[in-house]
């Protein structure tokens, strides 16, 4: 395996290995661009999977400390996790379902469309769909997307799907699908077929779902031009006289700290990692931190509006018998001020095995009971979404660094702040009630509401502006007050619009790559 | 205060259905706490708990996840052993337990004038420990009910969850799209159709 030398200050240093920083990394490495990527989790390969809902939690969670603030549930019932996303090689894409939408138009300008609102920091993106489709069109063959790029088949039904599906129709719906999903639906790309074996948000134990751990990463490694260190917790980002960033400090498992040399450096941290590393790198030439004169970094932090939906039904279903989300239900993702909510939502079947099911029915201290109980013996009959939709910017909800408490790398620990806007209360109203009424449409006895779950969408806080004063980043990343210094994660997201995130992510980790190679070329940076 | 029914359809199978979990809640799971439960081994061996504070952990963990159609008595006395065993190992947690006991007594006698496992009707007790939700040795006892019972395989196929797949080379010939009472999804020449018109 290619080894860079700590003084080599020609590569590139990305920080982080999930589907940002893996993406750029492999990118980067297939035009002969050198990189080194530091990522602070560990190497897993697919015999580190299982499928058991706590013990992978245990196993790759980013479970460092981190508090809960804000006026969300989670800061009572999640208190020290705000969100669940993975540290080690791969990142969060180890963990993800699979989900692979794309923006909608007018979700890349919820400005222009939704006009100002009250309370939110709501802004257009510099990039449109028109820019972007190519770009999306590149994510989805990369990633094997199931649907119209790749010629894959969306994936057969499983029966919590189809239960969806048949409420939906008799809803007078339309748009409801076992896909896109980023899981083969045949063999491709060197990879199998999906098994329908459950547990993808727990890994792909055969790799069907598309990950960084076992397609972008070894990938990039295997060109030469790449070496991922793993166990390399970035401290702080460094620069020159001149306000050019040129190393990167990072700590290994031992503890020891090295300092990797940079021409350019790419934070792939994940939303809430990537703010605070900024943050962590104030000096006295930048001293609110690093691309912050905008006063924007870790700000305008946004997860998705979301909540889920399970209902009875009146005979078995086993919702845990194949892929975790089997299909997705779009008709509610349009705006349509009179519903009283700006923005559009999903409905996405999402099947929770019985440990997660018994955990997150009524979150908290005061889930125990004879409720929980009697709604658990009917596990075998239940279908459910997870609801997800458009999460306004709003500057209150951020990422601070802890004043006094710190982290075994001795950072000051994050807070995520969170607070619901009133948009999003009025927005997950109606989510629940179309959810119930869907599920009413087949027979449902009983609904339960879920309220949302630590996040795992995470986005918005070193947002993408054309104005530098508005945002951290332009259109390509690239940070408005350091040239050599570029935001390659779902941090840079202006709106999180209805969809998940990561095909986004990809889409933009593509084009940034073309973006820095021709730069480095020209000597720009 | 307890989880969220956005709509709760009527008790399905009628009074019949509820009347025998509150029979069974109410007689068969109390006669088992003084009765059968005394005589187990586990329980008399504790170093924590005396027999009476011994009835009364595992009459908790019943009232925690009430099961009584699902779950045998042993599956309890099962989790009440393993809370003693961390109670033993532990000094602060056994301390933390012998007093939250002794205060649901204290409350038991103040609102009914009974020690807590002589309350027949299962809404009092359940009531009687909300009192005690947010306190540590409660949710000590609440969460290791929770991994012995939801994160338990042997308890899963009661509750009709078959879990890891992979070693049986997942669900794709295991049923996955079996059920009869919705129509069938599309077939692969739909699905085909469908991406690539
Ligand atoms: C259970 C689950 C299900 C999901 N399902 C979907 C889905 O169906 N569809 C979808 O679009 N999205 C989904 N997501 C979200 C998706 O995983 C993320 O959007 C995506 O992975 C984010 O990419 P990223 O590059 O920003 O961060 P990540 O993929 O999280 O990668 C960040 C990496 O950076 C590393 N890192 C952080 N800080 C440092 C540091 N200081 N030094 C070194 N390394 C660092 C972390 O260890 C991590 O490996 C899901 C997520 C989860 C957890
Ligand atoms: S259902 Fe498919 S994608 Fe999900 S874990 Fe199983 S094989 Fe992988």
């Amino acid at each position: 395996m290619t080894k860079f030398d700590l003084n080599d200050d020609n590569v590139v240093v990305i920080i982080g290995s999930g589907a940002g920083g893996g993406t750029l990394a492999n990118e980067l490495a297939q035009k002969g661009v050198k990189s080194v990527v530091l990522e602070a989790g560990k190497r897993f390969d697919l015999s580190d999977i299982e499928n058991d809902e706590w013990a992978m939690f245990q196993k790759i969670s980013w479970l460092d400390k981190r508090y809960s603030g804000g006026g969300w549930h989670g800061a009572v019932n999640h208190p020290t996790l705000p969100a669940w996303i993975v540290k080690g090689y791969g990142g969060s894409t180890i963990h993800w379902a699979g989900v692979a939408l794309r923006f909608k138009d007018f979700e890349f300008k919820t400005r222009s469309t939704y006009g100002e609102i009250d309370g939110a920091n709501v802004e257009d993106w510099p990039i449109d769909l028109a820019e972007m489709t190519p770009w999306y069109e590149k994510a989805e063959l990369k990633m094997g997307v199931t649907g119209r790029t790749t010629g894959m088949p969306h994936l057969p039904w499983n029966n919590g799907f189809r239960v969806l599906a048949e409420g939906c129709r008799r809803t007078g719906r339309s748009d409801y699908r076992s896909g896109p999903m980023a899981i083969n639906s045949v063999e491709r790309d060197g990879r199998p077929a999906c098994q329908q074996i459950g547990f993808c948000m727990q890994g792909c134990a055969i790799g069907a779902k598309w990950s960084t751990m076992y397609t972008e990463l070894p990938r990039a490694e295997d060109t030469g031009n790449c070496e991922v260190r793993t166990d390399a917790m970035v401290l702080r980002i460094e620069h020159d006289d001149a306000g050019k960033v040129n190393a990167v400090v990072y700590a290994d498992s031992e503890g020891n700290q090295h300092r990797q040399k940079a021409r350019v450096v790419c934070v792939a941290g994940n939303s809430i990692e990537s703010p605070r590393m900024l943050l962590n790198s104030a000096s006295a030439m930048f001293p609110d931190g690093l691309a912050n004169s905008s006063g924007q970094v870790g700000k305008n932090y946004m997860n998705h509006t979301t909540g889920g939906v399970y209902a009875v039904l009146p005979e078995k279903v086993h919702m845990h018998r194949g892929t975790s989300v089997a299909g997705i239900v779009g008709d509610e993702v349009y705006h349509d001020a009179s519903r009283g909510f700006s923005g559009g939502y999903y409905l996405e079947f999402l099947s929770l095995g019985l440990p997660f099911m018994a955990a997150f029915l009524e979150p908290g201290n005061t889930g125990w009971g004879r409720s929980v109980a009697g709604a658990l013996e009917n596990y075998d009959r239940m279908s459910g979404v997870w609801v997800l939709g458009e999460d306004l910017a709003q500057e209150r909800n951020a990422i601070t660094l802890h004043g006094s408490e710190t982290d075994q790398y001795g950072l000051p620990v994050p807070v995520v702040s969170k607070t619901p806007h009133n948009n999003d209360y009025e927005m997950t109203a109606h989510m629940y009630e179309t959810s119930a009424q869907i599920y009413e449409a087949v027979g449902a006895t009983d609904v339960y509401e879920l309220p949302a779950y630590p996040a795992t969408h995470n986005m918005g806080t070193n947002r993408m502006h054309a104005d530098p004063a508005k945002g951290v980043v332009n259109a390509y990343g690239q940070t408005h007050d350091i040239d050599n210094l570029f935001v390659s994660d779902g941090s840079q997201f202006t709106s999180s619009a209805a969809c998940n995130p990561t095909l986004t992510i990809v889409a933009l980790a593509i084009r940034q790559a073309e973006y820095i190679a021709q730069e480095m070329n020209a000597q720009n940076i | 205060m307890t989880i969220r029914f956005h709509r709760r359809g009527k008790e399905k199978g009628g009074s019949a259905a509820m009347n025998r979990r509150m029979f069974l809640m109410t007689t068969t799971l109390a006669g088992v706490t003084t009765n059968a439960m005394l005589g187990s081994a586990s329980f008399a061996s504790s170093a924590v708990l005396d027999e009476a504070q011994g009835a009364s952990l595992l009459r908790m963990i019943q009232d925690i996840y009430p099961h009584p159609d699902v779950l045998q008595v042993s599956h309890y006395e099962a989790i009440a052993a393993t809370v003693m065993k961390n109670a033993e190992a532990d000094a602060a947690t056994a301390s933390g337990l012998t007093d939250g006991l002794a205060r649901i007594d204290a409350k038991a006698q103040e609102l009914f004038g009974t020690p807590y496992t002589g309350i027949e009707d299962p809404d009092a007790r359940e009531g009687l420990l909300r009192h005690f939700q947010d306190e540590g040795f409660f949710q000590g006892v609440r969460w290791t009910a929770y991994f012995g019972i939801y994160d338990n395989k042997e308890v899963w196929p009661l509750f009709g969850y078959e879990g890891s797949s992979v070693e049986h080379g997942g669900y794709i010939d295991r049923g996955f799209s079996d059920i009869t009472f919705v129509p069938e999804g599309p077939t692969l020449e739909e699905r085909m159709a469908d991406v690539q018109a």
